[in-house]
């Protein structure tokens, strides 16, 4: 349904004056419209629900001997059994548990670093924000996943500890939009009226920049999201990520799969399959979700 | 081409980079000394008998000692011997590898940007129609689908189902023979890591070719008879491949991580499987020196792409 008929059908009703619609009603409401990123909604809201499920039922416990090792589908066993001849299913459900927990964590400690050192180096500029930019600059110029790795052999291997390593790897996407986002909000009228009104500069910082980027943080969270899920992954494909027998996705493709490819590619094809899909339905939301918060901005 | 400012500033960069190497190979030197357990603890050594290895491999001296004569023969050129095959020199091993490393990231570099930007031209160019639609896509698909899966089910396709179908008539060669393999081998791995980069360049040169194709200067060349085809190469292109190569220094970066992970995946003698196995057999010395080099080759080519830049670009000087 077109804007316009929406408009001609309220004033029908006798709506003359149109409520007002806020940002987030707004963006919901053309999020709806755009049928790829409704489509990946669904589908992590499934995911989610299926996390959910995993902490209470699994249709076998995750790390134990149920069956013929590398047994194939089967009723009881819809994705077969793996070189241990644990159920994949199961695996699969609580290694989704995993993938999720670490790109929302990691998404999580990268909005609360990024955001703060990005308002501090947007507002106070001079030396503070030299200092940041730099820094932002140095975590910058090296892969990602080369530094999780050194980051995280040092700390050792938990999961808490793979959301810290990743989060430093991520954390400079946010902080360098902030900072871009502070430094134009800063000169605005508004801005200046409260500091003439004597509003403290933490107040302006957490009061009116913050609120006013909002839209672009949001956006920015859903692609740190899949990101972190990628160098979870890569991290555990590569055996030195989550520690087996735990599951999670990247290890049971590089730890169970892979060695077993040429007989048994039911263990790997199911969560590669799973774990593309999951990417590309945040990278989907999150398009979406930046055309939903930034009408102006065309693809 | 090359004036003295320019000169100037590839030799500030050097410095800078050569500063940013020193940096990183210390953080990384002290990162696998604070690692729990020692450099030979995969021997199974204990007693006596450690303590005399630990003592012939210098491992217990004080830290800082031990990165004094660490850095200092370092600059030299020297990275000191591997603990796990005891005595073997790490230099002439890691350059080795590193020109494996280096010929899979070329080619997985040349297959992502000639891929890349022939698959976004043509998008363009067919702008609205199907063969847009199934290209980008695609890129889609390239770029979100991580180069691991995509080496997985090329492994699982090009060399466990063809084979089969075929009756091992007709196969990808998915080994690696001799320290360079041949062009055959090369192929999958590359067009693995290849595939993935080439997506996000594909998207990259399709927005800017469209957005170039708008400009009066294509309408002018078109409205005085110069050939479709002299249109997009030379003029529009060539506008085009500004922002794809201000792309090309994170990109590289991550060809540099899929080269990590092919390497395993694929078991490529290069830097990135030395990299996971230092890690795993605490070979500390090799860990530092695989890092070291992978920091001054990222390093490089980032200088690389800045200077190709200013070269596509003419309204950037140094």
């Amino acid at each position: 349904m077109s804007i316009a008929t929406e408009v001609a059908q309220e004033f029908d009703a006798g709506v003359v004056a149109r409520e007002q619609v806020s940002l987030w009603r707004d963006g919901w409401r053309r999020l709806r419209r755009n049928r790829l990123a409704l489509a990946a909604t669904i589908f992590l809201a499934f995911l989610a629900l299926v996390c959910v499920v995993t902490f209470f039922w699994t249709p076998y416990p995750p790390s134990v001997f149920v069956g013929n090792p590398y047994a194939g589908p089967s009723l009881a066993h819809p994705f077969g059994l793996d070189e241990y001849g644990r159920d994949m299913l199961s695996r699969m459900m609580v290694g989704a548990q995993i993938s999720m927990a670490v790109g929302l964590g990691c998404a999580v400690i990268a909005v609360v670093v990024g955001v703060s050192l990005g308002l501090l180096a947007g507002y106070l500029r001079g030396w503070v924000d030299s200092v940041i930019s730099t820094a932002i600059n140095i975590f910058y110029s090296f892969p990602t996943i080369l530094m999780a790795l050194i980051l995280y052999i040092v700390i050792g291997p938990s999961i808490i500890n793979i959301m810290v390593a990743i989060s430093l790897t991520v954390w400079m996407d946010m902080a360098r939009l902030v900072r871009g986002q502070t430094l134009s909000i800063r000169e605005r009228e508004y801005v200046e009226a409260a500091r003439a009104s004597g509003a403290r500069t933490g107040r302006i910082m957490l009061g009116h920049v913050l609120p006013n980027s909002l839209g672009p943080i949001i956006v920015q969270a859903t692609y740190i999201i899949p990101s972190a899920i990628l160098t979870e992954a890569f991290l555990s494909f590569l055996g030195v990520g989550i520690p087996p027998p735990t599951p999670d996705w990247g290890n049971i493709l590089g730890t169970d799969g892979l060695p077993a490819i040429r007989f048994a590619p039911h263990i790997l094809l199911p969560t590669a399959i799973l774990l593309s899909v999951t990417l590309l339905a945040f990278n989907f939301l999150g398009d979406g979700l930046r055309d939903a918060f930034d009408p102006r901005q065309k693809r | 081409m090359l004036t003295r400012g320019t000169l100037i500033y590839i030799a500030k960069r050097v410095v800078l980079l050569a500063f940013t190497v020193f940096l990183v190979s210390s953080v990384v030197f002290f990162a696998v000394h604070s690692l729990p357990g020692n450099a030979l603890i995969s021997a199974r050594l204990h007693g006596a008998a450690l303590q005399q290895q630990l003592h012939q491999f210098g491992l217990d001296r004080p830290v800082l000692v031990q990165y004094w004569s660490f850095i200092s023969n370092a600059v030299r050129g020297n990275f000191g011997v591997s603990y796990v095959i005891q005595g073997l020199p790490i230099t002439p091993l890691v350059i080795r590898e590193l020109s494996v490393s280096c010929e899979l990231g070329g080619a997985a570099l040349i297959i992502t940007v000639g891929l890349g930007v022939s698959v976004g031209v043509i998008a363009a160019v067919r702008h609205n129609t199907w063969v847009d639609y199934i290209l980008t896509s695609l890129a889609v698909l390239g770029y979100t689908v991580p180069s691991f899966v995509i080496a997985t089910l090329f492994y699982l396709v090009f060399g466990v189902w063809l084979a089969t179908l075929t009756n091992g008539g007709f196969s990808y060669p998915l080994t690696w023979t001799g320290t360079y393999g041949t062009l055959a081998e090369l192929s999958v791995p590359a067009f693995a890591i290849g595939l993935f980069t080439s997506g996000q360049v594909a998207r990259i040169t399709r927005a800017a070719m469209l957005d170039v194709l708008q400009q009066d200067y294509v309408r002018t060349a078109r409205a005085k008879g110069v050939r479709e085809w002299a249109v997009i190469i030379r003029h529009a292109l060539r506008n085009a491949l500004v922002p794809v190569v201000s792309i090309l220094g994170p990109l590289i970066a991550t060809i540099i991580t899929g080269v990590v992970v092919i390497e395993n995946i694929f078991s490529i003698p290069g830097l990135g499987k030395e990299f996971i196995e230092s890690i795993l057999n605490h070979d500390y010395n090799i860990t530092v020196a695989v890092f070291t080099l992978l920091a001054a080759l990222i390093g490089v080519a980032n200088l690389g792409v800045d200077l190709v830049y200013a070269a596509v670009d003419p309204r950037i000087r140094y």
